[in-house]
């Protein structure tokens, strides 16, 4: 394979039954593990921000094989995923209980509510990932003045629906459990519902909108 | 065939099968969390390997068989008694209609496995029967066995056969672990000069070990990985290290990306081991390039093929 290829997607050994392939955007994993998924080749295919892992079965395809056949398909070239045609609007309620540290990012960011709000509700965004547990989205694009780091010390109980911010990108937990990301709302929206048609209403390449739902920090 | 559940221990949950193929939608693999002794279990009744039963952990359940039904126990170490007369584990039991089955604290290992004729009915979810705790789906209603709930197995219950697994397949259950592991995406991030501390030292279980993973106390590593990282793949058997340098092994109900560096990951072959290592127990990992650890895998299958044709599905 030419090297070039295993220089822009570096391939690489991270256990005996996975290999790790590096990218350089979240719409290039999403590409990518469309590609891998299509081949029907592999137990598991999982984007990450910035990589794809591929599990595969060690007693059906040997390990320099498994790196052999990533290398051809990698070698047709990879196009980042485009946009889908689906907007989410998402309703969330910005502050107080359900927003435990909306005060705290705007004191970080300088902003007053109405402005972190406004800020927040102003643009379309992208969901760069869904992982880590069912339905939990990575939703790319925020404006860089709402970039705030993780709490020190995560949460230890999240309630499910918490709108999270951090590293510039906004999290939305779909389950209820421990969680890091400081959070400035809640949606009532279901991101997993085991009882749907579709429990995953949510994928990689959705563009998302926040809609505020009260007026409660706003007319304040 | 119905069983009753009189006491339902500390967490006594339906597992099965993995939930392969859902990881990149943020589903977990679950399933048993050593699957090896799920698969003897329902060898000894006649199941598939991973047909649906039950899992206790720590603190063992007490069940009434509401008919005769063939049961078996594998796994860790506990007194366990049907009608007050001690049961064995490794072999086929027969319990009649009213029959008590008590398993008492689990005193060596973590869990216990228990078959039954047929199977257990269990919801599938995504592909899978095994119940997933976090998300309360799979299993009986998505949670943990509580007082007075009813199981139902499918088929009568009772199998012609009686078994017992052959000595040398049974597993040995000790408070002294060694697991092979290879290196992963960011074990060049582990501080210079000690990088190999992580597979000098003579680990400690810590005391937060369940379904989703352990922490490992005995060392305090050094990572640099500046502090913030991409979220990033990971799998039952990834071992993490965040910035405090104290490490942790992914077990079968984690979730599927992370945000620390990922050190080491620990060989198929082994990761069944995960199962059944509790708090307080040591853990050494053994250091192994990938085809090495694949080729112990296909001896290791070669071995257990022997009593449990179909291995490969199971570990």
């Amino acid at each position: 394979m030419p090297s070039n290829d295993n220089e822009r997607y570096p391939v690489e050994a991270c256990g005996d039954d996975l290999i790790t392939i590096g990218v350089r955007s979240p719409a290039e994993a999403q590409s990518l593990v469309e590609a891998l998924r299509e081949t029907g080749a592999w137990r598991e295919v999982v984007a990450g921000i910035a990589s794809v892992v591929v599990q595969f079965d060690a007693t059906t395809i040997p390990v320099d094989g498994a790196s052999e056949r990533i290398r051809d398909l990698l070698a047709k070239g990879i196009s980042p995923i485009g946009l889908s045609d689906v907007l989410f609007e998402i309703p969330v309620e910005y502050g107080g209980e359900f927003g435990p540290d909306f005060d705290d990012v705007c004191r970080q960011t300088g902003l007053s509510g109405e402005e972190l709000i406004a800020l927040h509700t102003g643009r379309e965004y992208r969901v760069d990932l869904v992982g880590f547990t069912p339905g939990f989205a990575y939703v790319g694009g925020l404006d860089d003045k709402l970039n705030v780091a993780r709490r020190d010390s995560p949460r230890q109980r999240v309630e499910a629906g918490s709108v999270g911010i951090a590293d510039g990108r906004t999290g939305l937990y779909a389950l209820p459990g421990p969680g890091g990301w400081p959070l400035i709302g809640r949606t009532a929206f279901r991101l997993f519902d085991p009882s749907a048609d579709d429990p995953f209403p949510i994928r990689a390449g959705m563009r998302v909108r926040f809609i505020s739902t009260g007026d409660v920090e706003a007319g304040s | 065939m119905s069983i009753t559940v009189l006491e339902a221990g500390l967490q006594t949950t339906v597992q099965a099968d993995a939930r392969l193929g859902m990881r990149h939608l943020g589903v977990p693999t679950s399933g048993a969390a050593d699957a090896l002794s799920l698969a003897l279990a329902n060898r000894l009744v006649g199941n598939d390997l991973l047909a649906p039963a039950l899992e206790v952990t720590l603190v063992g359940p007490t069940l009434r068989f509401d008919a005769p039904c063939s049961f078996a126990l594998t796994g860790g170490n506990a007194k366990s008694t049907l009608n007050g007369d001690e049961v064995q584990f490794h072999q086929t039991v027969i319990a009649n209609a009213g029959d008590e089955l008590a398993i008492a604290s689990i005193e060596i290992g973590m869990r216990i496995y228990i078959a039954f004729g047929g199977g257990l009915q269990a919801a599938t979810m995504l592909g899978s029967a095994s119940t997933y705790l976090p998300a309360a789906f799979g299993g009986h209603q998505g949670r943990a066995l509580i007082e007075d709930d009813i199981l139902q197995t499918s088929g009568d219950g009772v199998v012609a056969e009686v078994l017992q697994t052959p000595e040398e397949f049974r597993p040995p259950i000790s408070p002294r672990w060694a697991a092979r592991a290879c290196r992963s995406v960011e074990t060049h991030l582990l501080a210079k000069p000690r990088a190999s501390v992580l597979f000098e030292t003579n680990w400690t279980i810590g005391r937060r070990a369940d379904r989703m993973g352990m922490q490992l106390d005995g060392a305090t590593l050094g990572v640099s990985s500046a502090g913030r990282m991409p979220s990033s793949p990971v799998f039952p058997g990834t071992i993490q290290c965040p910035e405090d340098g104290v490490p942790f092994v992914l077990s079968v109900d984690s979730g599927t990306t992370g945000g620390y560096p990922r050190i080491a990951q620990i060989a198929r072959a082994d990761r069944h081991l995960l199962g059944q290592m509790r708090p307080g127990d040591h853990l050494r990992f053994l250091p192994r390039e990938p085809q090495e650890a694949i080729d112990e895998l296909h001896a290791k299958h070669d071995y257990w093929r022997q009593w449990l044709p179909g291995i490969e599905s199971v570990i």
